[in-house]
Parts: C-alpha cells; sequence; structure tokens
C-alpha cells in the first residue's frame, strides 16, 4: 500500500472542491484510482483463502475461535485482518468485501464492544485493526458514498468512546500505547471523512458540522500526534457554511477558553453546550485544563487566605474528592480547617505536571448529578 | 480576430522560429525570454501574431520539420507552439498539457548548457508553467472534472530545482523556482511541503543566503514568514517579515501592503501598535478596531472586530493570533482602572476589588462574574502581564507596586 508520502504526487481521477484541495492519501485511507473498477466479491467477514492460511498457523484471535478452539474458525466469527503490506496490483475480487459486507462487517464488529466478557483493551484491539482493514477495503474499491460516509462516522466513534475509556484504564501495561495508536487512526478516520464529505460536496451531510468540531476539539490536548497541519491553515480550506455552524462556533470558542486559560467559562460552556460526542471526546482533555487552573490560583493566590475546595471544584467540576487526588497528583499539599473543609494554600513551590498522565477520573460532575 | 493570409501567417511563424533559433545559438538569454511568455500573449505583444498566425495555419508543424535548422529544436518548439495556439483558443488544459512538454524538454536542453546564460528563460518557463496551470485548473473544475495541472506543475518544477541545486553559477536562480513552489503549494493548500524545500535553501552548503537576487529573498522571506504566524512562532514571523518589509522595493505599494498584512498582527502579539496612519495608507483598516480595543481595554470592540472581519482574518490565517489579543485587552483595562484609582486615592490604588472590574466590564457591555475576573487576574499574573496577586476570601486583586503591568518588550505574552 502506498505510504502516506510528501511529494503529493498521487492523483485521483474523482472530482474534488474547485479550490483545487485534492484529497491527500492518509496512510491506509488512500483511494487508488488504479484499483477503481475493482468490485469485491468475497461474501464472508473474511476470504476464504485467509480463513484456510489462518486456521494452519494457529493466528486467529479469541473472538474468531469456534468453542476456543485456536485451529478452528468459521464464516461467522472470522473478520479478515488488516494487511500493511498489500499492494493494489496483486489483489483479486474475491479476496475483497463488497459493500453489503463490509457493512454487516462493521455492524458485527461494533456489537461486540458491548457484548463481550472479554476486558475492554482486547475488544479495542481486535475492534481497532479489524475497523481498519474495512476502511482498507472501502479505499481500494473507492467506494465514497453516502454509506461509506456513514461508516466512517461509526467508526470515528469507536476511536472516541475507545479513548474515553482507555484513558481511565491507566493502570494496565501497554495502555498509553493503545491511547496513542487509537489517537492516530482517529485523526487519519477524521481527516478521510472529511475527504469524503468533500467528494460529495452536492448535498451537505447531517453530521459534517459536528465532525469538523471533532477535529478543533481534538487540539485541547498537548500531546495529541500532530497528524495535519496547524489549525489556522485548515480553517481557510473550510466552507463558509461550516465554518458559522454551531458545532463548530462552539468547538472554537471552547478551544480559545482553553488556550487563554479561563477555566471558568470553559468549563460552564462544556457543561451547557456540548453534545454527547463532544463531551466524550473533550472529557479525558479536562484534567489538563484542570491542572492548569490549579496552576495558576497557586502561582496567583493570596498565602493566607487559601482557596476553597468548595468553590473550585464547583468552578471545576470536579468531585471534591477527585480534586484532592488531582492536587496531590501535581505535587500539592491541601489544608483543613476546624470544620473539616479543604483548602488549596498558595504559593506552594512543588508544583509538577504528572508525566504519565492523570490518574485521577477527568469525567464532568456537574450538579444536575 | 481579423482574417490573416496564408502567407502573412507562414512570414509570422517562420520569424518566430528564426528568433527562437538564433537566440539559442547565440546563447542570448534576453532574446530567449519573450519568446516563452506564452500567457502574455493575450496582452498586445509580438506572441499575440504569432498566436493568431498559428490558429489560423493549421499545418504549421511542417515548418518546423521541412528546415533542419529548426527540427532538432522540434522536441521544444513544437509543443510550445501548439501550447501557444491552445491558449489562443482558449483551451488552457490543452495548453498546460503541450507547454508542459516543452518545458521537460527545455530543462534537459538546459541541463547540458554549461553557462546560466538561459537562467532568465528558464524562470519565466517556472512562472508560465503555474500561471498555465492555475488557468487550467479552474477550467477543469467549471467541467467538473479534477483539477490536478497545478499539482503537475509543482512536481515539474521540484524537478527544475534539482537541476538547479548543485555547485556551479545556475544555483542562484534556485530560490526564484522555490518562490515559484511557495505559491503553487500555498494556493493548493499543502503548504507542509514547503518543508523540504526550505530545508534544502537553508541547510544546504551550496547555497549562501546572501547571494540570492534581492528580490527573491524578499518574497521568500515573505512567505517563510507567513509560514511562521501560521505555526504561531512569533518572533520568528517578527524576523522574517520586517526583513521583506524593509528590503521590499518602497515603491511597490502592493507588496509593502501583503507584507503588512501579516506583519501587523504579529506585531500586536508582542506588544508593537502601527499608528493610525499606517492602517490607512495601505488600506490594513480592518485592523483598525483591534488596534483600538487594545489602547482602550475595550474587549467588546476587539469581539466585534473579529466578527465583522471574520471570513477574511480566517482566509488569510490571523484570526487565531488576533483572538490571542484578549489578554493584552484585559490587561489594559484594568490599568486604566488602576490609574483612575491613582489619581482620587494613591495610598489605595494597587487594591482593586473585583467588584469595580465586573462593573467596568459590564458598562463595556461584558458580561462577567467575580468568579470569572479572578480566574483571567490569575491568568493575567502567571503570564506576568499583571505583578501581584489576588486575594480570594477578600474579593480583591492587590498590584506590586513597582511595575504592576510590565511591558511585553517584544516578547510575546508568557514567555
Amino acid at each position: 500500500m502506498q505510504r502516506r508520502s510528501g511529494k503529493g504526487t498521487y492523483q485521483s481521477p474523482l472530482p474534488s472542491s474547485s479550490d483545487a484541495n485534492a484529497p491527500r492519501s492518509h496512510g491506509d485511507d488512500h483511494f487508488s484510482p488504479n484499483t477503481a473498477s475493482l468490485v469485491g466479491t468475497c461474501p464472508d467477514m473474511c476470504p476464504a483463502k485467509e480463513r484456510a492460511q489462518r486456521q494452519r498457523l494457529r493466528d486467529l484471535s479469541v473472538f474468531e475461535r469456534v468453542d476456543g478452539n485456536p485451529k478452528r474458525t468459521s464464516p461467522d466469527l472470522a473478520v479478515k485482518k488488516f494487511c500493511r503490506t498489500i499492494s493494489t496490483l496483486d489483489v483479486q475480487a474475491s479476496d475483497m468485501r463488497p459493500l453489503p459486507v463490509l457493512q454487516k462487517t462493521l455492524d458485527y464488529l461494533l456489537s461486540l464492544l458491548d457484548s463481550s466478557p472479554y476486558p475492554f483493551e482486547i475488544v479495542h484491539d481486535f475492534v481497532f485493526d479489524r475497523t481498519r482493514s474495512i476502511r482498507q477495503d472501502l479505499s481500494m474499491q473507492n467506494i465514497v458514498n453516502d454509506q461509506a460516509i456513514h461508516m466512517y462516522e461509526e467508526m470515528v466513534k469507536f476511536h472516541i468512546t475507545s479513548h474515553r475509556k482507555l484513558a481511565s484504564c491507566w493502570s494496565k501495561p501497554d495502555v498509553s500505547s493503545l491511547c496513542y495508536l487509537n489517537m492516530e487512526q482517529m485523526m487519519k478516520c477524521l481527516l478521510t471523512l472529511f475527504d469524503l464529505y468533500r467528494i460529495n460536496r452536492k448535498s451537505i451531510k447531517k453530521n459534517e458540522a459536528e465532525f469538523h468540531s471533532l477535529y478543533v476539539l481534538l487540539h485541547l490536548g498537548c500531546k495529541i500526534p500532530k497528524m495535519g497541519e496547524s489549525l489556522s491553515l485548515w480553517y481557510r480550506q473550510l466552507s463558509p457554511s461550516i465554518l458559522r455552524s454551531e458545532q463548530m462556533r462552539f468547538a472554537r470558542t471552547l478551544l480559545r477558553y482553553s488556550q487563554l486559560g479561563n477555566f471558568k467559562h470553559f468549563f460552564a460552556l462544556l457543561a451547557s453546550e456540548a453534545t454527547d460526542l463532544q463531551l466524550c471526546l473533550a472529557e479525558p482533555f479536562l484534567n489538563e485544563v484542570r491542572a492548569q487552573a490549579i496552576l495558576y490560583i497557586n502561582y496567583a493566590g493570596y498565602k493566607l487566605q487559601p482557596y476553597p475546595f468548595t468553590h473550585l471544584s464547583k468552578i471545576l467540576m470536579i468531585k471534591e474528592s477527585d480534586l484532592e487526588t488531582l492536587c496531590v497528583e501535581c505535587g500539592l499539599e491541601t489544608s483543613t480547617d476546624e470544620s473539616g473543609s479543604k483548602f488549596l494554600p498558595a504559593k506552594q513551590t512543588s508544583f509538577c505536571l504528572p508525566k504519565a498522565g492523570f490518574r485521577t477520573s477527568s469525567s464532568l460532575a456537574s450538579e444536575k448529578v | 480576430m481579423a482574417y490573416l493570409s496564408m502567407g502573412e501567417a507562414h512570414r509570422r511563424i517562420s520569424s518566430y522560429l528564426a528568433s527562437f533559433s538564433d537566440a539559442i545559438a547565440a546563447q542570448d538569454g534576453g532574446a530567449l525570454k519573450p519568446l516563452l511568455a506564452v500567457s502574455s500573449s493575450s496582452s498586445p505583444c509580438p506572441l499575440l501574431g504569432v498566436a493568431d498566425a498559428l490558429v489560423a495555419f493549421h499545418d504549421w508543424p511542417r515548418l518546423v520539420n521541412q528546415s533542419e535548422r529548426f527540427s532538432n529544436l522540434g522536441e521544444t518548439i513544437i509543443p510550445l507552439l501548439r501550447s501557444l495556439q491552445s491558449y489562443r483558443l482558449r483551451r488552457f488544459a490543452d495548453a498546460y498539457a503541450s507547454y508542459e512538454k516543452a518545458a521537460n524538454s527545455f530543462l534537459q536542453e538546459f541541463r547540458n548548457w554549461e553557462t546560466p546564460w538561459a537562467m532568465e528563460a528558464m524562470q519565466v518557463v517556472a512562472l508560465e508553467i503555474r500561471l498555465l496551470a492555475e488557468k487550467a485548473d479552474r477550467e477543469l473544475a467549471l467541467n467538473d472534472k479534477n483539477p490536478e495541472k497545478l499539482q503537475s506543475a509543482g512536481s515539474f518544477l521540484m524537478k527544475v530545482f534539482g537541476a538547479l541545486a548543485g555547485k556551479g553559477p545556475k544555483r542562484v536562480g534556485a530560490l526564484y523556482v522555490t518562490c515559484q513552489l511557495f505559491k503553487i503549494y500555498f494556493k493548493l493548500g499543502t503548504v507542509h511541503l514547503c518543508r523540504s524545500v526550505i530545508r534544502s535553501i537553508e541547510t544546504a552548503r551550496i547555497f549562501d543566503f546572501e547571494e540570492f537576487p534581492a528580490k527573491d529573498k524578499v518574497t521568500y522571506m515573505y512567505y517563510t514568514g507567513r509560514l511562521e504566524v501560521f505555526n504561531e512562532n512569533f518572533l520568528a514571523a517578527d524576523q522574517k517579515l520586517t526583513y521583506a518589509l524593509t528590503h521590499c522595493n518602497s515603491r511597490s505599494r502592493t507588496n509593502l501592503r501583503m507584507i503588512l498584512k501579516y506583519l501587523i498582527p504579529v506585531k500586536l502579539s508582542i506588544g508593537i501598535l502601527p499608528k493610525m496612519w499606517l492602517l490607512e495608507k495601505y488600506n490594513l483598516v480592518e485592523y483598525a478596531d483591534v488596534v483600538n480595543a487594545l489602547k482602550r481595554g475595550d474587549l467588546q470592540l476587539l469581539r466585534r472586530a473579529l466578527q465583522q472581519h471574520e471570513d477574511q482574518f480566517l482566509r488569510s490565517g490571523v484570526y487565531l493570533v488576533l483572538e490571542k489579543l484578549e489578554l493584552q485587552v484585559y490587561q489594559r483595562l484594568v490599568k486604566k482602572i488602576y490609574i483612575i484609582q491613582k489619581q482620587k486615592d494613591p495610598s489605595k490604588a494597587h487594591q482593586i476589588k473585583l467588584e469595580v472590574i465586573v462593573k467596568a466590564l459590564k458598562w463595556l457591555e461584558i458580561d462577567m462574574d467575580v468568579d470569572e475576573v479572578e480566574c483571567i487576574m490569575s491568568i493575567l499574573i502567571y503570564k506576568n502581564l499583571m505583578k501581584g496577586y489576588f486575594a480570594h476570601k477578600s474579593k480583591v486583586v492587590v498590584l506590586s507596586k513597582q511595575d504592576p503591568f510590565p511591558k511585553l518588550n517584544g516578547k510575546p505574552v508568557g514567555s
């Protein structure tokens, strides 16, 4: 598969927008004009040839085994794996799954997320790889219609909910690399989705504004893999209707508050206007914003007037007990008065951001709870 | 098109062929240059006459092939003239395709000539290929086809760059080609591709930046300065755009305006305000309200200015830079309150009740509660825009008696 090259020499036969912004290849999601006429004929979630080979090599995931047997699978359980080294030249139609089969495969994979008894990281890993293969099949067959858009939207949602769940599994080994890889694929998936919206520009898609807002919200975290260009550049090629949409305005304003450090307005806005998906995406980043708030208050506060937790926890929308853990994680001490109320003393010199990320729960505690 | 006799058409084309051949034989770059400028054939100039002749006399390739003097230039000349002919007939995609063939053949010859006599001609080719690609893409997009000519032009120019990036005297032409590449990448939105050429120019030992022609250096600094603005590296952006400004031809108003359009937001970010006459002289009045907001500490004015010119600022990529000026506006507002208090009672001026700031903001039609004001105060203090501390229980901010509002001094906020 062609890797994302730096020279942009790939050409697509598909019409793109009139400002000559040709779709870029985003790794596996690469629309290849040479196989534009390739239509898959594989009727199962996994081609028979691959099934036989993996059975022989005992290369079956736990989800693919019949009765737990590592040497046996079936058409109902086996799902085609993502293949890094596929070249468009030796692909056969029988190895490719047509659109209806791909849809069935995606529905099956997403159903595993809620129903499986296995620990979440294991389910995630399987769905992660197999959805990547779905995207590969879609792009090699150049499927760019509304159904493809819907499928990509579902896959982005999967990565978002995974991100939130993985972020809370900090104690398990390898999770941080899973998190990073998940974020990377989320980005690729989003960027390809935007290309699909552009290709189908004749009609505005229902969720287009919301998904664009998600890309903005990804910039809340300072550690995200920088796969795209700067936001300023990205905004330049968006249509005015997307830029002015409610969801985009919300995301841009939220990002502005986070970058300025206006934590008060940040949490208030998030709680009042975020959609479920936006909130899900933003949640893992909330502790970074809170840590910054604590940093400012500690620096600028008055030594003789420690900051009360009751007040701070409301502004930062965090439970008092979690706020205490967060302060400790950042190397700060808390004080208690005669009535048992907790305070944050100012001017402590020991503030330090935890290197391995936050362990405190990052969720939004609103007064409604 | 006026009627052209076959005889006259024949004569014009032969004359062109002779000029071309003579220029190559005499290694006369100045004479060769205008013969390659296909896209300027629509304005009154010698090529227009030739173009008409090509359209009238369909069998013109015969003229090239039947004379030995011209036929060995055929690989360049025939596609070149075909391009001119298509351009005259306003068939831009075809004109581009032919020109690219001619350009490739010309580049091969160029590589073989040891001296840089044809440098100016090569630069004309570099310019033309971009201009033709832009027109071609516009035509393709209108016909619902994929606009990929500008991308091809970029690939071709990379080849030209490769031919110039050597130890010989041809290397001084490399910056011009780089600038054409920048224009292409900026137009296509594939700005990340600039990185590799920038790396070649700035780190390769064969290039000495000072050797390049002044005009090219200005253009180069303008584009690399803009890249720094996109990445919010304000000090580097200031340095590059200021270089472009000071070395730019003082009579070139359009270019000066383009540079100032990006330099002004950068200067604002490091606390330097332009005078109003500068904005008026170069018609950059979209920044007027922003500057006034900073002078007066008027947050509402800043927000309104951003809203009013939102599309323009987003398109040029300075919106996010201007947004961040909010902190400096807050600083100015608190400073004004401090000054007023100082006039009333100097001994108590350094203590400002948060309620007073809430009222001042309300007067500016901004609705903020005490908590949010306290939050802003903590940011201003942390980022060294204010010296002092805030007392939560007393709901007051206490400023340092010495230099409570440090100036930015040419550094961006918070550094």
